[in-house]
């Protein structure tokens, strides 16, 4: 009966939580027009469509993995690896489940904070329903934020590697499947605490502010994983490779106790039978044991989450501290200063914004750190160091819509300030540029030791600086007529990642072109590829301009 | 732009959600060095006239005018010339109070040694110095509606539209606030639109008072010249308020059925 009664409530909280999700009133946006019951469906609509966007990646990503792993000798081949067949499935399979990790974290990273600030259990918990009831019902609503993702990891990865290698490899898949789901959420809860502990309640101020930004990053490197492993893939394959030559060993039973490889190795021995991976005893004993454990831990995490989610949401925020009082006094600069500092201070306190910020820099900073590492020649450094701003200027363009959204924070309010369109617009251009302005210094200072010239490399950042600026203001301009024809957009990936990616095609685009422009006319000399570079984006620029600033635009 | 030297004009200003009408042609004026104030029950439409003066709701039909600019073609001037405390003190949760002072002071155009000394005296008359870098996410509602208080007053505007301005305030703030309130309005150039359900709040702190029953105004003037019109010379503002809302019967009614069930 209670498990029942505990669907019944899960589901009232869910429509809350999904109309908070998409139109932010608790966080101060205006009640959007027309009848209730469409906002309410409207909402509901919006949710499911932004989980399915998440889930079919998900399901793309698994039947790439698992036609991969099926033509694993052909594409072995074409590789020229060394490693045995199924020590590379073994490989491919761990990518996955770590992918299938961070994107789940990554997903409940956006919707968390309003999971917390929703008030729902508040609600809830004064009515006379036991106390067991309340806790499934907090349990369930939970799950039901991952759910259609969740389903695609548990179930459809295993069927479609069921599919393409043999019903036993789907199954010995299953374990791996369930344990990537179930840490992937208790992941999500944990570092939502941590985040409303130490962050969305940490104090302002200058100090704080670093604190806050450095915890921000410590706790994205491991989201940036998505990011990472593709850039790191080629030095997992290579430990492979080495430790799969030196036969069995303690580093190889250590790669057997870390997570995810033992499920993968269990999916890899179904696929290709009990010799293909080399195992000695001990090695057998520690994979056994690992599946065993980790599969524990991951019942553990399910248990775990279904008693702690609702005391989560219970614990208010943060309390103010008493502390000394502070100075004080007021810095105010201009209105469009004022829009990028407010930007960067909410980002500072909302992880889904800081992620965005935070990508197109550490990303710059681990190509930048690779071409420190790897590159022989100043030649080749020039050239990954140009790869690295031309990634940070297409991140930068991409994220750049995302940054409209933070405008739903009190808009209710913010609307009855005298801020034209055109701070608001300059505001948030400026913050893109920012972006890609930081992230191309932090590329320049890892390669100033190899590239003994920076100055094709700070002509190449300069002269694409105007296709960003220009990619922003097109991507903005958009938005902002949209807003005033239809109400304020929110394009967080939880909320409506369609709308983010679509308004994202013209702006890469735009900001592509320069760097189009400068690969086709480079082989007549560096200097032409940087001149042509910068009159196309010059060109952009003063297209894009009357079109965000002009008439119609407000 | 016609310069009227009324800090607030309405003319018939109509507000409608779909089929629902919630402000039915109304008209009324805030005179220079006036507190008026706005009373009504819930839902009578005293928000969405407030809404539509600060320019979160578009009238339907009819006019607004703040010292003569219209609220909706020059937005941004009416904008500059107000202050306004919402009903429900939704913020910006993830800034302090002085990051958000801060942005507030950079959009009103104020130079950082008015904002600061303005800023200090208020701050140290709510006794907020605590709280000040706290984010306004973690405080309580009144220490909420303080900062959005401060947020109003710091250009010091030549309208200030309240709308509940002393709910969740404590005894002291709401002291302060009263007090602050009459001088402000006291040199005789600005003026205040103030609602409110409290009467007695009402009864002490306005000028005049308008009553709004479900988007109508059903009466306006003085206390004085309300009493001596509908309820005799001692009558309470409650008693004219339910007179003029027709609502005395329905109160008595109302009691008597919630006695009559137990």
């Amino acid at each position: 009966m209670s498990w029942r009664e505990a669907f019944r409530l899960s589901h009232v909280a869910f429509t809350e939580l999904s109309f908070q999700a998409i139109y932010a009133f608790r966080q101060g946006n205006l009640m959007p027009p027309g009848p209730a019951r469409q906002v309410v469906a409207r909402a509901r609509r919006r949710v499911l469509q932004s989980k399915a966007v998440v889930s079919a990646m998900l399901a793309l990503l698994a039947l790439g993995v698992a036609y991969a792993l099926r033509d694993a000798p052909l594409i072995a081949s074409a590789f020229g690896t060394s490693l045995p067949l199924g020590i590379f499935r073994a490989g491919l399979l761990t990518g996955l489940f770590s992918l299938d990790v961070a994107f789940l974290w990554w997903t409940g990273m956006q919707i968390l904070p309003t999971f917390l600030a929703s008030g729902v259990f508040p609600v809830l918990e004064p009515l006379p329903i036991e106390d067991r009831t309340l806790s499934r019902a907090a349990g369930l609503l939970y799950l039901r934020l991952f759910d259609l993702p969740a389903i695609t990891v548990a179930f459809v990865t295993p069927l479609l590697l069921g599919i393409a290698l043999g019903p036993w490899v789907g199954l010995a898949a299953l374990p791996g499947a369930f344990a990537t789901v179930a840490f992937a959420l208790a992941l999500s809860l944990l570092t939502g605490r941590f985040f409303v502990r130490r962050v969305q309640g940490s104090r302002g101020g200058g100090g704080s502010a670093v604190v806050r930004w450095l915890y921000l990053v410590l706790w994205l490197v491991p989201a940036f994983a998505m990011f990472g492993f593709v850039t790191a893939a080629p030095a997992f394959f290579a430990l492979l490779a080495r430790v799969s030559a030196s036969g069995p060993s303690i580093g190889g039973d250590l790669l057997l106790a870390a997570y995810p490889y033992p499920f993968a190795a269990v999916t890899a021995l179904a696929a290709g039978g009990p010799g293909s991976l080399d195992l000695d005893a001990t090695g057998a004993l520690v994979l056994a044991a690992s599946v065993a454990g980790y599969g524990a831990l991951a019942v553990w995490s399910v248990l775990w989450l279904f008693l702690s989610v609702r005391r989560v949401g219970l614990v208010p925020a943060t309390l103010p501290r008493a502390g000394a009082a502070p100075v004080v006094r007021l810095h105010p600069g201009t209105a469009s200063l004022a829009v990028l500092r407010k930007d960067l201070r909410i980002a500072s306190r909302t992880p889904g914004y800081a992620f965005l910020i935070l990508l197109p820099i550490l990303d710059a900073f681990a190509l930048g750190l690779w071409t420190y590492a790897t590159a022989p020649s100043a030649e080749s450094a020039l050239a990954l160091a140009l790869a690295a701003v031309t990634t940070a200027a297409l991140l930068a363009t991409f994220f750049g819509p995302a940054f409209f959204a933070i405008e739903v924070f009190a808009y209710s309010y913010g609307r009855t300030l005298p801020l034209s369109d055109r701070s608001l617009l300059t505001g948030k251009v400026a913050l893109i540029s920012l972006m890609y302005l930081v992230a191309s210094t932090v590329v320049l200072g890892l390669t100033l030791v190899r590239v003994f010239d920076p100055i094709v490399f700070v002509a190449f950042v300069v002269a694409e600086l105007p296709g960003v600026v220009a990619a922003a203001l097109l991507e903005l301009g958009i938005l902002f007529r949209r807003a005033r024809a239809r109400g304020l957009p929110i394009t967080n990936l939880y909320a409506g990642a369609w709308l983010a990616v679509l308004v994202s095609i013209p702006g890469l685009l735009v900001a592509a072109l320069p760097l189009l422009a400068f690969q086709i006319e480079r082989p007549g000399g560096e200097a032409i590829g940087l001149l042509v570079m910068a009159l196309v984006a010059v060109g952009e620029l003063a297209v894009c301009l009357p079109y965000a600033f002009g008439r119609g635009s407000g | 732009m016609e310069e009227d030297g009324l800090p607030l004009r309405l003319d018939a200003l109509t507000v409608t959600y779909g089929e629902h009408r919630a402000v039915d042609r109304l008209s009324l004026v805030v005179r220079p060095g006036e507190i008026y104030g706005l009373l009504g029950s819930n839902g009578a439409g005293k928000t969405s006239t407030i809404k539509s003066i600060v320019g979160l709701v578009r009238p339907t039909a009819g006019r607004v005018r703040v010292f003569g600019a219209d609220a909706v073609t020059e937005s941004l001037r009416v904008k500059e010339r107000l202050g306004y405390v919402p009903e429900t003190s939704l913020l910006y949760d993830a800034l302090s109070p002085r990051e958000f002072l801060e942005f507030v002071a950079s959009v009103r155009r104020l130079d950082a040694g008015t904002a600061t000394a303005r800023t200090q005296n208020y701050v140290r008359a709510f006794r907020l110095e605590a709280e000040f870098e706290e984010p306004i996410l973690t405080l309580s509602n009144g220490t909420r509606q303080k900062v959005l208080l401060i947020a109003a007053l710091l250009h010091q505007p030549p309208l200030l539209v309240l709308d509940e301005p002393l709910n969740s305030l404590d005894p002291r703030s709401v002291r302060i606030m009263k007090e602050l309130l009459v001088r402000y309005v006291a040199g005789g150039d600005r003026g205040i639109l103030f609602s409110t359900h409290t009467m007695e709040v009402a009864e002490q702190l306005c000028h005049r008072v308008g009553i709004l029953d479900r988007g109508v105004l059903r009466g306006e003037g003085t206390l004085a010249s309300l009493r001596e019109k509908l309820a005799g010379g001692d009558a309470t503002l409650e008693e004219v308020f339910l007179r003029l809302t027709d609502e005395s019967e329905g109160v008595r009614a109302a009691v008597d059925a919630l006695e009559s069930h137990g």
